[in-house]
Parts: C-alpha cells; structure tokens; sequence
C-alpha cells in the first residue's frame, strides 16, 4: 500500500517537473521575439522620423520620434528583470 | 464493530490528511509558475506595444485588405485556441503564464487581442494609439507600483502615466482639447484598470473604456460643428 503510494507520488512528481521544464522551454522560445520584435520596431519608427522627419525637416514626423523613443525605453525598462528572471530560472532547473 | 468504526474513521482522517497535503503540493506548484511567469507576462504586455507598426504599412490597396483580414485570423485563431483550451481539448498546463482564475474562461491574451483588433477597426488611430499604450505599459506598471506602493499610490501613478501617454498622442491638438481628451483618457484607464468583472478581463476594459469616452467626445464634438481630432500621429511608409 505504502509502496504504491510512494510510486504514485514520484510519478506525479515527475509529471509536474515535465510539465515545468516544457513551459520553462516555451518561454525561452517566447524569450527572443518578445525582446526583439519591441526593439527593431522602434528603430523603425526612429529611422522613419530620422529620414523623413529630421533630415526631410518636417514636422509631421515628430509623432513617430516619441512613439520610438517610448517603445524603446518602456520595453528596455521591462526586458532587463525579465532576462534575470529567466536566468535564475535557468540556475534552478 | 467498534473496530470497523475505528478503522472506517482512520482511513477517513488519513484520506484527508492526503488530500490537503495533495492540495498543498499543487498550490505550491501553481503558485512556483505564477512567480516565474511574473515577468514573462509583464513583457509580453510590453512587447503588444509594438503592434503599432500596423499604421506604418503603407497604403496600398492589397495592403489595406491585409490589414483587415490578418488581424481579424489571428484573433479568430486565438479564439479557436481558447475554445479548445476551456473544452479540455488542449492541457492547461501548456500554456505558460495563465492565471488561476484563467482555468474556466478565456485568457487574457484573448481580451487584449479582441481590444486591438476592434480599436484597430473601428477607431482612428489618434484614439487607438494612446488606448494600445495605456494597456501596454500603464497596466504592468500598475501592477509593478501596486507591490511596492500600495494600491492608491499605484493607481495615482497609472492615472500620471497614462495622462502622458495621451499627452503625447495628441500634442498637437488645442490646450482646452488636449486637457479634456488627457483627463477623460486617463479617468478611463484607471476605471478599465480597477473595476475588475468576472467574465470581461482588465486587458479588453483598459483600452475600451478610454477609446469609447474619446469616440464619444469626438461625435459629440464633431455634431456641434468642431473637429478635435490631431492630424495622425503615423504616417504610412
């Protein structure tokens, strides 16, 4: 009886730490376009304003300069913790 | 008989005893995902942000096609998804970074999907902008704030926040107009933000109820003869 219990503890044990190393495996997929996407949209907008904004001298490109620079910072703001965190998690596993 | 008594009791005691500690090991569980999902979730609030690149496509007419028909399959495939999810069909447990409460209803990723798509769709992006911000950014840190400050500072520095999200999307409209579409933006966040509904996720309420106070000040403004609307704030590549 003892023994069925103990083996069904382990199996559910090692069904949960399965079940931890895939989600830890779809955030580290997840990881790199989260980080990325953010970033090279950003440059986009800039060098967008920087084109047509600061060196075609219009000011209707003024928009794209603050969408940039807040998409840049408020995303950098958030990957940094992020990154630790996927890192302890790494030390963990 | 006293012994079957005794023994019926015991395995009853021991069974619950199990159970709880069973209760214990999976909460325990739940709750290790919850915490390393903290940051995983914050960022792909964030990472929504960059779905503004949909008013850098150009305007072409195929262009424009795609830019009903792509949102609204993503969306429906997500639904579908989500469909399968609350069915049974797909395991809860693949899916990092749901909440508890996600179990039985749809995810929030659904809710702020639905949100952009709709803002995407029906509302000019002088409105859609400042709401997809607020729901990208003013959201996680809400709730960053709210762990180290409190709720009321929490919210305090939301309703500032979104106040310069709106600041910066309609910078070029008049002061009087800038002031009232800014207040009545950020009111509506943080309504969206706080009153939490059982079945209708803070996601989909962040960037609907701002969107709808503008669109209605926007109608209401354009029926006495005055446009308020800022020349757009992206300009197709």
């Amino acid at each position: 009886m003892i023994e069925k219990e103990k083996m069904m503890k382990t199996s559910t044990n090692r069904r949960n730490e399965s079940a931890q190393k895939l989600l830890l495996r779809l955030e580290l997929w997840f990881a790199p376009l989260l980080l990325v996407v953010p970033l090279i949209v950003s440059l986009v907008f800039l060098g967008d304003w920087y084109v047509k904004g600061f060196i075609g001298r219009s000011a209707s490109y003024d928009g794209e300069l603050f969408l940039g620079l807040l998409l840049l910072i408020g995303n950098l703001l958030f990957d940094i913790p992020f990154l630790r965190s996927l890192r302890m998690q790494k030390k963990k596993q | 008989m006293f012994f079957s008594e005794m023994t019926a009791r015991d395995t009853l005691k021991r069974t619950k005893q199990k159970m709880t500690e069973y209760q214990i090991g999976i909460l325990e569980q739940l709750n290790a995902i919850e915490v390393d999902a903290h940051w995983f979730r914050r960022v792909f609030h964030t990472f929504a942000a960059s779905f503004l690149f949909y008013y850098l496509l150009p305007d072409e007419k195929w262009i424009n096609l795609g830019k009903i028909v792509l949102p609204i399959i993503i969306v429906a495939c997500m639904a579908v998804v989500e469909y399968q999810r609350i069915r049974g069909g797909l395991d809860h447990h693949r899916f990092f970074g749901l909440r508890n409460y996600e179990k039985k209803r749809p995810a929030s990723y659904l809710y702020f999907g639905i949100g952009v798509l709709v803002l995407f769709l029906l509302f000019p992006q002088q409105i859609a902008i400042p709401c997809i911000l607020c729901a990208s950014f003013t959201d996680p840190i809400i709730g960053e704030s709210r762990y180290y400050l409190g709720k009321k500072r929490a919210y305090l520095i939301g309703f500032v926040v979104s106040l310069c999200f709106f600041l910066v999307s309609w910078y070029r409209a008049d002061w009087w107009i800038l002031l009232l579409v800014c207040l009545l933006g950020a009111t509506g966040v943080l309504i969206g933000e706080a009153k939490k509904l059982r079945f209708v996720d803070d996601d989909l309420m962040i960037q609907m109820l701002p969107a709808i106070l503008l669109l209605l000040l926007w109608q209401g403004c354009v029926a006495l003869g005055v446009n308020i609307l800022p020349p757009k704030m992206i300009l197709p590549l």
